[in-house]
């Protein structure tokens, strides 16, 4: 299968990186705006290089390809793709607003491609195993949540795309909560209001901090605390806590523990832990972690097969009508949104 | 001839594998310097000489420390370069393009602006032997004084250059290494099988390699099965790091299964207590004998 890659920042490197190593496939081609980016990989692989993405879809005809460029300029590429019928894995988030997507994901919907948006936690250790503990049942009914994302990035004005509002569509929330509320959705299914306060800081045009309250269609309601300029969190740090009828369960990166009043489905009284050694299985290549090699051979598997991913377009797409009202209630002092 | 334990470094910078909280406990711990430091003058006296340092923030004031040390100034480095995580957050802040440019700091302004106005298609493969010595200069300066008997490229470039297929940079990282610091280079990596068969199209033979490998197979990939018969067939010299699977193994049954596989040359592992040191040395030390 031979693999286009548009955009070559740290995330098209990334992709095109393990993509390469897969059997099977190849990166055929790359196009960067950065002639000098771009230079780079001419000279080091040999591979054809292009400036222009539209000019590399037409003349490579590639079987699929990694959108990896700054936000804004995903759906207009997306687009370009469909069109051409070539299957994509776009990183994370979708769009800048979820307006500006709505045309694509019906267009998508229409010509059943295949198409996965780079929420790449669901490939981890940790959270696939929560998600397989809360769908068993064994917590009873759930009675709220709270859920923090931190990382100690930003402590001074940004530079580049992603601290322009209009490139990136806003600060913390779409950059990097999404993850969160991707899982959220993953878990506990639609989400029906939200309330929500940020602050800006460092940034000027985009929030640095932000608290969001959900309630979920279910009935479950929580919150989701989220900023990338707190200190002593020296990688992306993830929790959910889930307090539920019969005991609760605590999610994180690096493990999964549960707490059982009484034993349940074969689950015991007390704590069970699982840690990422208990849960971890070895990959074709590893590079920056397993997680993104399970995500991007999920993705080949579904264009081999032509068959869905769960985290495609539309799943992208209500992540960001959430994103949408976190920040149209937060404009209104966190009146309540409903969607 | 390499040392057979080498301190590691994660417990002084806050990395830890199994909970980032824990981590964060030893950072405060050990951002006291002289805790450190205590801990190593501790190994010493138990006859560890040897330290795997990254070359994190924190690292430097480690680097100051031990040069002024008059009985810790000949300690064994093992230095693993670049720290990522902090190039990560600077692409995240400033983009990958400001990386290159500010990391070409000993480069003069003109001859940035005329890498950059060549631009086009038409880098020669000397534009990146530039930046990546530069980046390599870089990372070891503060670390030049002490006594560097081995310079590791970090597993996320290595793994890149892997997945991507360019042995270049690979050689090219070898050879500035060799020439300039008289280390050893080295290379770590989460595909150890994966890295041999590309580094046997090179000229870089019996490489030392630094990679997970523990009887749990966490972080090793593809398996630990593929891993126990590359190490059996291929030349290399092994560096074995997350012995203890992130210190959910006890060092018995860890340090039993690590020295029942050959080609283990030396073992790198985090401590952050004496007794846990003292029981640790101790089952490398029977295990190894018995090996």
């Amino acid at each position: 299968m031979r693999i286009a890659i548009v955009g070559i920042g740290k995330m098209g490197l990334l992709h095109a990186g393990i993509m390469n190593a897969l059997d099977g496939v190849e990166v055929c081609a790359i196009s960067d705006t950065s002639k000098y980016l771009s230079g780079f990989v001419k000279s080091l692989t040999g591979l054809p290089v292009y400036d222009n993405y539209l000019n590399m879809l037409d003349k490579e005809k590639p079987d699929a390809a990694v959108i990896a460029t700054p936000v804004f300029l995903h759906v207009p590429m997306a687009k370009e793709c469909a069109q051409r019928n070539i299957p994509f894995l776009m990183e994370k988030p979708l769009s800048v607003t979820s307006a500006e997507a709505v045309t694509l994901v019906a267009d998508i919907q229409k010509r059943h491609l295949t198409t996965m948006v780079g929420y790449m936690m669901r490939y981890t250790e940790t959270f696939p195993k929560a998600k397989a503990i809360l769908a068993s049942g064994v917590l009873g009914d759930l009675i709220t949540f709270n859920a923090t994302i931190y990382v100690s990035q930003l402590f001074k004005t940004g530079k580049g795309w992603r601290y322009n509002r209009k490139e990136s569509g806003g600060g913390v929330v779409i950059g990097q909560a999404t993850h969160l509320i991707d899982l959220l959705q993953w878990y506990f299914g639609p989400v029906a209001m939200v309330s929500a306060h940020t602050k800006n800081w460092y940034s000027q045009e985009v929030e640095d901090f932000a608290h969001s309250y959900f309630e979920f269609t279910s009935g479950l309601s929580g919150w989701l605390d989220s900023s990338w300029s707190v200190r002593h969190h020296r990688l992306l740090e993830m929790t959910i806590n889930v307090h539920a009828e019969n005991g609760n369960l605590l999610v994180t990166d690096d493990f999964v523990k549960l707490y059982l009043e009484k034993r349940t489905d074969g689950y015991a009284a007390g704590w069970t832990n699982f840690y990422k050694p208990d849960l971890f299985e070895g990959v074709a290549i590893d590079v920056g972690g397993p997680q993104y090699t399970r995500q991007d051979v999920s993705f080949i598997e579904a264009v081999r097969n032509r068959t869905k991913v769960q985290s495609d377009i539309a799943n992208a797409y209500a992540v960001q009508k959430i994103v949408d009202a976190i920040y149209l209630s937060a404009s209104k002092h966190g009146e309540p949104v409903h969607l | 001839m390499i040392d057979r334990i080498i301190l590691g470094h994660n417990q002084f910078f806050g990395v830890n594998h199994l909970a980032a909280e824990t981590g964060n406990q030893k950072d405060a711990y050990f951002s006291d310097i002289s805790r450190i430091l205590g801990l190593l003058q501790f190994c010493r006296e138990q006859g560890v000489t040897a330290l795997m340092m990254s070359t994190h923030e924190r690292a430097l004031f480690i680097s100051e420390a031990l040069q002024k040390d008059a009985t810790l100034r000949d300690t064994n480095i093992y230095l693993l370069l670049p720290y990522v995580a902090k190039y990560v957050r600077q692409a995240n802040e400033k983009g990958l393009m400001n990386i290159i440019l500010d990391s070409l700091n000993g480069t003069s302004f003109q001859e940035k602006m005329s890498m950059f106005l060549r631009g086009g298609f038409g880098v020669i493969s000397k534009d990146l032997e530039k930046i990546l010595t530069a980046m390599i200069d870089f990372e070891v300066a503060p670390f030049r004084e002490l006594n560097l008997r081995a310079i590791f490229l970090h597993d996320v470039l290595t793994d890149l250059a892997l997945g991507w297929g360019v042995s270049q940079v690979l050689e090219l990282f070898a050879n500035h290494v060799q020439e300039k610091y008289r280390a050893i280079p080295a290379f770590c990596t989460k595909n150890m099988p994966k890295l041999m068969a590309l580094l046997e199209k090179t000229n870089i033979k019996n490489p030392l390699i630094m990679a997970s490998i523990n009887k749990l197979g966490y972080q090793v990939n593809p398996s630990r099965s593929a891993f126990e018969t590359c190490l059996k067939e291929k030349q290399l010299q092994l560096l074995a790091m997350s012995t203890l699977a992130a210190g959910y193994l006890k060092p018995r049954e860890a340090y039993e299964y690590i020295f029942s596989l050959p080609k283990i040359d030396s073992v790198v592992v985090g401590l952050s207590t004496r007794e846990h040191a003292v029981e640790t040395f101790a089952e490398i030390r029977r295990h190894a004998e018995q090996a």
